[in-house]
Order: structure tokens, then C-alpha cells, then sequence
């Protein structure tokens, strides 16, 4: 599958992003300790835009292995494009997101749904490598500084997101709320059952029509 | 056309040394003072040669290898040891790396390496020929020979050592040189060899003419398809190979029946 891309660039991406996630996981221990309890599972990823295989195997100190090529036998497969890697990673509920995205797994989900739950809950304490460059003062001031921007960034994104909901849902009534639309929904599926019902009674009662004129010739 | 072994040249018989004909019997003590010139800093040559990326083309080598814990890997002509420093942790305590080189000099820079990196417990350090391998048949389960190939004499009598001592269903990679796929590429490939690579040989490691060795012995080495008929040839099975950076470099694998 990765035939179509030069190995050495594969293995240099990967290398990269694996140093990445690595160096995170040092400075979140928790989410390290986790991960040490899921050693030796592999879970291979099958991009299909753009078409790039990868195997993430979780190894025994809590870190993680990216290779471009695997012949182990993942515990999950997962292929689905790149868009849907990203909802799920992102997902609040993951395992709703599997459901009902464009993914397909193949295997067990557990180990990928746990795996998300930790990637999720990764609390990464940034003050460790500010400490070591700027020294025990600079770098808990940096960070406090870099948390302070982070904090009133997600703060700031949440009040955005709400205003734009309520505007959307309330001032322009551009579109019906969820629980609105829900029981939309609801009542457009009671009256299609509604209707089989009565598509169904129409054709007893032609029959028994058909039956009783042939019974009178 | 490129030789790959020992040939009859005017009645003597040669072999190919870079671009010089040379006696089968002397190729090994130029290609030895080839690398005891280059040894100590063979390294931070690599790194500056290939800027870096001969890490990655030996990752997916590993990779190919799909060595598991246990098991017992040969790295022929391993001279600094990088590769056999990640298949010691890869084979864990119960399995075995055997670093072997003909040259001495780079074997005693790889030895070194891996017991400043602890990586010693379950290394064997062997001076030996790749021709002449000195295991027993069927002992080995993974061989990978990187940038070694193109230095050995008789390729062809140093693959059927490689195939005897491989266990059945072993395996065989040889990360090596190769030819670009590009023309562009291998017009650029070609001035970069034969300019630039000397001319970092002199200012870094003070020698120009092994680094020159270095580009003529790539070019004589055998392209892709060449050296997957001569694994073919000598046993391999299931043979296979992929092309890195624009094939300036592949890695060829042959499997044991």
C-alpha cells in the first residue's frame, strides 16, 4: 500500500511524528503509565486519501513506534480517510464517532477507542522543558504565561462557538435546534410507519375485494 | 558493463576496485585500508554525506527485517554499529546480534559504541569474511549487509556463505547503492559523487581518494534488477526490492526456502 510513496520519506515522517508524540508522552507520565498497561498492541491505520499505511505499535515504557511496514498481525485495523482520522481524533465520544463516521475497523476496537481516550485526556505539563532552557523562575513564569494564553484561547474558542450556535439557532433562525430537529425526525419516521400500516391494510382489504367478486361469479 | 566477481582480464584474472582492475587477492587489503583510513570518522561522513538520511533508509531496513525477540540477526559489514545497536534492543535478552566485519579498525569504532550505549550484553563482535562466513549452517534467522555489498570480491560466492548459514524461511537485506530512476536525478547524483564527495573527504576526514573510491565503487556496484538476478541466482527465494530516494539507494530482500 505505501508502494505509491519513497520508503525513506515515510520512515523519515514517521520518525519525526513518533520523536513528537514521545517527547509529549515524557512530560505527561499519566498518559505514559496507560499506554504501558496497552505494550505490545498494534494498531495499523489505512489511509485511503491520501493512501499511507502505518502501524503504531505501543511499546513497554509507555512510548509509542510508527513503521511504514508491519508483518505482525494488528489488533485493529482501521481505514478510513484522512478526514475521518481527524473527527476522531477529536471526538468528545469516540466510540459514537466510530459508529457513525466513514471509518472501518477491522479487528478488536477496544484497544483503539482506549487509545483515543488516552490521547484525549493527555495533560502535557509544558513547564519541564521551559524549566530546564530558562531556569526554575523564567521558565515557570514563561509557562504560567503560555497557560494563561492557552486557557483564554479554549475559553475564548468555547464563547465563539456558543454565540455563533445561539446565533445561528436563535436570532437568524437559519436552522431548527437538534431537539427540534430530533423530534423532526421522529414524527417523519411514526408517519412512515403510519403509512406501511395503511399501504398494508389497503392491500388485505383489495384482496379480500379480488376474493369476494370471484366468490359472487 | 559492470563485473560482479572475479573475471579473466587479458588471461589474469581481476576484479574491480572503484574503477581499477585489480588482482582477486588485493581488493580486500585496498577496500581494508579504504576503511581504516575512513573509520574514525566514518560516522559524521555518513551524516554529512547522505545529511542524515542514511538513518532513515537503515529504519525502513529494520523494518523490513520484522525481527522479533529471540531470534538471531548477522549484520555483515557493520562496521560502526548502528544498525546492530537497534536489533540488540529488538532481540531483547534472549536473542543475538552478531557484528561482523572484515576490517578491524571499524569493528573496534562499532564495539566501542555499543558498550558506551549498553548495548553490549547481546553482541557478538566477529572479525570475519562475508565470503567465508565462520557459522554453522542453518543458524541464523535474519543477515542484513548495509553499503558492504559493493566492497566484498565475489558477491556471488559472499551470498550462497549468507544463504548456508540462514535458517529456512530467514532472510536476507541488502541496503546498498544503487541507480537513480531519474536521469535528471543521476546527472545531479553524478556531479555531486564525483565533485562534492572528494571534496568533503579532504576537509573533513583528510582524505579524498577513499571517498573517491566511495563514488567509482557505487558506480561499478550492480543496478537493482542486476543484483536481484544475482540473489535469484545464488538461492534466494521471493525476492524483492525498493527503490529510496529516487533509487540512489535500495534495499534488496531475499528470503531462505
Amino acid at each position: 500500500m505505501n508502494d505509491k510513496h519513497d520508503p525513506a520519506l515515510l520512515s523519515g515522517a514517521f520518525a519525526g511524528l513518533e520523536a513528537a508524540v514521545n517527547r509529549a508522552l515524557m512530560l505527561a507520565p499519566a498518559s505514559a503509565k496507560d499506554l504501558a498497561a496497552m505494550s505490545g498492541t498494534m494498531i495499523a491505520i489505512e489511509c485511503t486519501a491520501p493512501l499511507i499505511e502505518a502501524f503504531i505499535t505501543i511499546e513497554s515504557g509507555g512510548t509509542l513506534h510508527l513503521a511504514s511496514y508491519s508483518e505482525d498481525n494488528p489488533a485493529t485495523r482501521v481505514r478510513g480517510s484522512l478526514n475521518n482520522f481527524i473527527e476522531l481524533a477529536a471526538a468528545d465520544d469516540p466510540a459514537a464517532t466510530l459508529i457513525n463516521s466513514d471509518l472501518e475497523i477491522l479487528g478488536n476496537s477496544a484497544p483503539l477507542i482506549a487509545l483515543q481516550q488516552i490521547v484525549s485526556r493527555m495533560d502535557v505539563d509544558w513547564e519541564a522543558p521551559l524549566v530546564d532552557v530558562l531556569g526554575d523562575v523564567g521558565g515557570h513564569q514563561a509557562a504560567q504565561l503560555l497557560r494563561g494564553a492557552f486557557s483564554w484561547g479554549g475559553q475564548a474558542a468555547n464563547s465563539l462557538r456558543r454565540q455563533l450556535s445561539e446565533f445561528i439557532l436563535e436570532e437568524g433562525r437559519l436552522s431548527p435546534p437538534a431537539a427540534e430537529l430530533e423530534h423532526f425526525y421522529g414524527e417523519v419516521q411514526a408517519l412512515g410507519l403510519r403509512v406501511e400500516r395503511l399501504q398494508s391494510r389497503l392491500k388485505r382489504l383489495s384482496k379480500r375485494i379480488t376474493e369476494a367478486t370471484q366468490v359472487q361469479k | 558493463m559492470t563485473d560482479h566477481g572475479p573475471s579473466k582480464d587479458s588471461g589474469a584474472e581481476t576484479t574491480d576496485f572503484g574503477f581499477q582492475r585489480v588482482k582477486p587477492e588485493e581488493k580486500a587489503s585496498l577496500v581494508r585500508g579504504v576503511f581504516d583510513s575512513v573509520a574514525a570518522r566514518y560516522d559524521l561522513m555518513n551524516d554529512l554525506m547522505s545529511a542524515g538520511v542514511h538513518r532513515l533508509w537503515k529504519r525502513f531496513t529494520i523494518e523490513l527485517s520484522a525481527v522479533r525477540p529471540g531470534q538471531t540477526v548477522l549484520d555483515i559489514a557493520g562496521g560502526t554499529g548502528d544498525l546492530a545497536e537497534r536489533f540488540s534492543r529488538l532481540v531483547g535478552p534472549k536473542g543475538q546480534v552478531i557484528l561482523a566485519d572484515i576490517n578491524a579498525s571499524m569493528l573496534e569504532v562499532g564495539r566501542d559504541r555499543l558498550i558506551d550505549r549498553g548495548a553490549l550484553s547481546n553482541v557478538d563482535v566477529v572479525q570475519c569474511d562475508a565470503q567465508y562466513l565462520p557459522f554453522p549452517d542453518n543458524s541464523i534467522d535474519c543477515i542484513t549487509i548495509a553499503f558492504g555489498l559493493r566492497n566484498v570480491t565475489d558477491k556471488a560466492l559472499a551470498m550462497r556463505s549468507m544463504l548456508r548459514v540462514l535458517r529456512p524461511g530467514g532472510r536476507l537485506l541488502v541496503l546498498e547503492f544503487s541507480k537513480p530512476t531519474n536521469e535528471l536525478l543521476g546527472k545531479a547524483y553524478d556531479a555531486y559523487s564525483f565533485k562534492l564527495l572528494p571534496f568533503m573527504g579532504r576537509v573533513v576526514a583528510n582524505d579524498a581518494e577513499s571517498y573517491r573510491y566511495l563514488a567509482e565503487s557505487i558506480r561499478k556496484h550492480p543496478d537493482q534488477e542486476t543484483l536481484l538476478g544475482m540473489m535469484e541466482d545464488s538461492g534466494f527465494v521471493d525476492c524483492q526490492y525498493h527503490n529510496m530516494t529516487g533509487g540512489i539507494v535500495a534495499v534488496h530482500r531475499g528470503i531462505k526456502a
